[in-house]
């Protein structure tokens, strides 16, 4: 066939894209509420985000804030769980509550008829959860059954080890959804302490916008969460651990029924507040995506795996970079040296101009375009709020990405993503083990049958 | 004082969402090319789309997976560019490329800032014109996907299921091979095959272009015309699909136990008739009714009261041809397969002896018509809505009278789609156990 032509059009200027500029106010309980109006779609959405998640729960209570999270929807003194469900449903909404290390965030959406009653159920399920002695068991049976799928999946696995390699017994080591022995100990009593201790409105901030005016939105939250009072107990400190130093080793859990292996190196890295962020976020992108120097070596030029990337997680306190792939069990000791080395190349050559500029489009490309929902508007929002980040930052994140030079990109992997790699291989260590050990002489090989993600040290 | 608890439980019309229609040009070239243009400023941004009306069922006779593969290979260049040319194209400037095969077709997109629209036509245009292909890119792409199926198919815990479905279920049309193929079939194919299924499939007459957001619907055209219009139609007749899998008669149960099963489950598949029936809609129904949110016929039963599932979904699977309506269970640990299994077929038996009210109607109505608005937010939503419209069923115009077929819908139809189609003789088991 023919057709076509020889030279590819050039493209034009580009068109502004315009945010929608996020107002804030905090009521007489301490409510802080911020608020954005975006009227050209019929939906609204409203996030609550409570200053509190998993790092606040003890170790040998791994769980209780995922738990807490899971049962507010399950009930409240005015409607069961069946009934929420039923409305929830029938107002074409979404009523979603999780909880991250860091925060627990209860989020409702719904068309712009619909909304106003999803936001009195949200009021209902973050006040009055009624933590039924039937629905607390109910829930907890149902977490230890996931935990099962979870553990089946090598990569979902391998994260879950990740953490605890990296981080030991400090706040992100244990594992968020708990462990089989940690959820099956919880009780009703220890749900409702937690739920009382840090479910307030003194330490809790309220995204909200969508299709309203903002003077709507304040009269909103004022009328609906107005009356929500503080308990006399003071906040208090949040929670602080003195995180590990970065240590060079491996982990490997033999699962010999794995399809696969699930590579994963990485280290504690920065927090979000860190001036950092920005070099960090570029550098992860150098490394990460398709045309992402990983995925290039992993996979175009060495079809290692069908798919390699790195990921940063910049938290309250110092999170983590993380590279992850899944590969042949034979294979899993040559990917686990491209990786490291592919990693120790940023920090030793600094990325071209040319890389530089593609890889801060694919930034900032991705930023918009996780913006271009309302729901992805709101979720940026408290993105800030929850890593205290002035929201004016939203407005400036691509120009902040723009600014990232080479040598701020190269330095920054230096310090942060080098040396002093871990690494977690999960799958069948027969094939690998060997290999890696020769490799790197700080090896620990654990049976997944004595594999203990509720030890600071994984048991074995 | 505490606020005023909510007391009546809440509910809307979903009459009362105002879904707005899709407005939109629909041009055919002379070559025979569709193209649909979807003017939205809203951001910045533009979605295409490109699909070709050849998928799984059309892989050559010992070749299943061949579709995808070659869909691989579209991202290795043509004689005016380099491998990866899609890539430089879109993430280099912000945006993002890829593509999915399904059973029917195969579906090329890209987001890109609105400034570039027209380098993207331009790249369409040129690896539908002429695709280059040589040994050694052709065996890696091939390794490429076989480490995807080893992925998706032997590496995920219940990877296999989808497979062993369609396997069971279709005897005689090709729906039964599924998309991914297999890797002794994928080791079979040839550079030459390739060719020929360029040439086969790879016209403008077996294209659909769709574009939305941020672009003026006469430019637009111009640029599809200047960078579409010469590519040749073929005179050769497109091979379609004829084979009519015969009516099953008598239920199928397959067992399947592998190592890494962490909890039992079972598929049920029902056969059903092609997306542009006239039962489509009510069997869209019956899925959200079944298996749409917690409160679901499925999760309110299997899940929240007899606790005997992890998870229960429905999806009706319509597809251009007959498809599939699906029914799965996850049990919960500790529970057998078998009184999983009991209470999913309870539900089945209540909804095919009695019609839901009209409350729940009103629930799962309201259901469907806010996920049309949520999936309409993004442009790449909106096009592939009218990509599936046109491929699947004929007319990019029934997006806008979807909803409306949706309210229409009564208890009684969805009563008589479950009785017509849930029946066991109608349908395939898989059962996927521990080994």
């Amino acid at each position: 066939m023919n057709g076509g032509a020889s030279t590819i059009p050039v493209a034009g200027p580009p068109h502004d894209a315009t945010l929608p500029a996020p107002v804030e106010r905090v009521l007489d309980n301490g409510l802080r509420v911020v608020a954005f109006s975006l009227r050209n779609l019929p939906l609204v959405a409203a996030q609550l985000v409570v200053g509190c998640g998993g790092a606040a729960e003890r170790e040998d209570e791994a769980g209780l804030a995922a738990l807490v999270a899971a049962l507010l929807t399950q009930g409240t003194t005015t409607h069961s769980a069946t009934e929420i469900a039923a409305a929830s449903d029938a107002l074409g909404a979404r009523l979603i509550a999780a909880s991250g290390y860091d925060a627990s965030i209860v989020s409702a959406s719904a068309t712009t008829p619909a909304f106003a009653q999803v936001f009195a159920l949200l009021e209902d399920v973050v006040r009055r959860p009624a933590f039924a002695p039937r629905e607390v068991d109910r829930v907890q049976t149902k977490s230890i059954s996931d935990l099962a799928l979870t553990y089946a999946n090598p990569s979902a696995l391998a994260r879950q080890v990740a953490h605890r390699v990296a981080y030991g017994g400090a706040p992100y080591g244990h594992p968020l959804a708990g462990t089989a022995t940690t959820l099956a100990a919880l009780t009703r009593d220890r749900v409702a302490w937690f739920h009382e201790r840090f479910y307030r409105p003194d330490d809790a901030t309220l995204v909200i916008g969508g299709d309203l005016e903002v003077d709507e939105a304040f009269a909103l939250a004022e009328r609906v969460l107005g009356t929500w009072r503080a308990p006399s107990t003071p906040i208090g400190e949040r929670p602080h651990g003195e995180i590990p130093p970065p240590r060079a080793h491996v982990a490997i859990v033999d699962k010999p029924d794995a399809g696969r292996t699930a590579l994963i190196t990485g280290r504690v890295t920065i927090e979000r507040r860190s001036p950092d962020y920005y070099p960090a976020t570029v550098a992860t992108a150098v490394l990460s995506g398709y045309s992402g120097r990983l995925n290039q070596e992993i996979r175009v030029k060495r079809g290692l795996s069908y798919g390699a990337g790195v990921s940063l997680a910049a938290r309250r306190q110092r999170g983590t970079f993380f590279s992850s792939t899944l590969v042949d069990h034979t294979r899993a000791a040559e990917a686990t040296e491209v990786t490291l080395a592919t990693i120790r190349s940023l920090a030793e050559t600094p990325a071209t101009d040319e890389d530089l500029v593609t890889r801060k489009a694919t930034v900032t490309g991705g930023f918009f375009r996780s913006i271009e929902t309302i729901d992805g508007i709101a979720g940026a929002l408290a993105e800030h709020v929850l890593y205290d980040v002035p929201l004016a930052e939203l407005n400036s994140y691509a120009h902040r990405v723009q600014d990232v030079d080479a040598e701020s990109v190269r330095a920054f992997a230096a310090r942060g993503l080098v040396p002093d790699n871990f690494v977690v291989l999960v799958g069948d260590a027969s094939k690998f083990a060997d290999d890696v050990t020769r490799a790197h002489g700080d090896v620990r090989v654990i049976p997944y049958d004595r594999l203990d993600l509720g030890s600071p040290t994984l048991g074995g | 004082m505490n606020a005023k608890p909510v007391t009546a439980l809440p509910t809307i019309s979903a009459s009362a969402i105002g879904v707005a229609p899709v407005r939109y040009a629909d041009h055919t070239l002379p070559n025979g090319l569709r193209a649909v243009l979807v003017p939205d400023r809203r951001v910045p941004s533009v979605a295409i789309n490109i699909a070709y009306r050849v998928g799984g069922k059309d892989d050559p006779p010992g070749r299943s997976g061949f579709a995808h593969l070659f869909e691989h290979l579209m991202f290795k260049g043509t004689s005016r560019t380099a491998p990866e040319t899609m890539d430089r194209l879109t993430e280099d400037v912000g945006g993002f490329n890829n593509a999915f095969t399904s059973e029917d077709i195969t579906n090329y997109y890209e987001v890109v800032p609105s400034n570039h629209l027209e380098r993207l036509l331009w790249a369409e245009a040129d690896r539908l014109a002429s695709l280059t292909v040589n040994e050694e890119n052709f065996a890696t792409e091939r390794d490429v996907v076989i480490g995807e199926y080893d992925q998706r198919v032997l590496a995920e815990p219940y990877g296999m299921l989808d497979e062993l479905v369609n396997r069971e279920a279709y005897r005689v049309h090709p729906y039964g091979r599924g998309v991914i193929g297999s890797p002794a079939e994928l080791n079979a194919a040839s550079l030459d095959d390739v060719v020929a299924f360029h040439a086969t499939y790879y016209r403008p007459d077996n294209a659909v272009l769709v574009v939305a957001g941020d672009l003026d619907a006469d430019e637009t055209l111009a640029m599809i015309e200047r960078w579409f219009g010469p590519i040749p139609t073929p005179s050769t007749p497109i091979p379609r699909v004829r084979a009519v899998e015969p009516p099953q008669t008598a239920e199928r149960t397959y067992e399947y136990r592998a190592a890494n099963v962490p909890l039992p489950a079972a598929e049920e598949a029902y056969h059903i008739p092609a997306a542009s029936h006239p039962d489509a809609a009510a069997l869209d129904v019956l899925e959200t009714l079944l298996g749409s949110g917690r409160s679901s016929r499925f999760y309110t039963s299997l899940v929240y009261d007899k606790q005997v599932a992890t998870n229960a979904y429905a999806a009706a699977d319509l597809r251009e041809q007959p498809g599939l309506f699906g029914v799965r269970v996850t049990c919960a640990r500790g529970v057998a397969l078998a009184d999983a299994r009991a209470a999913l077929e309870q539900e089945l038996e209540r909804v095919r002896t009695a019609p839901p009210d009209e409350l729940e109607l009103a629930r799962v109505r309201t259901q469907i018509a806010s996920s049309v608005v949520r999936s309409r937010q993004t442009h790449s939503g909106v096009a592939l809505e009218l990509v599936r419209a046109i491929t699947e069923r004929g007319d990019p115009e029934l997006v806008n009278g979807d909803l409306a077929r949706y309210l229409a819908v009564t208890g009684d139809d969805v009563m008589r789609v479950a009785r017509t189609y849930l029946r066991p003789e109608n349908r395939s088991v898989v059962e996927y156990l521990p080994a």
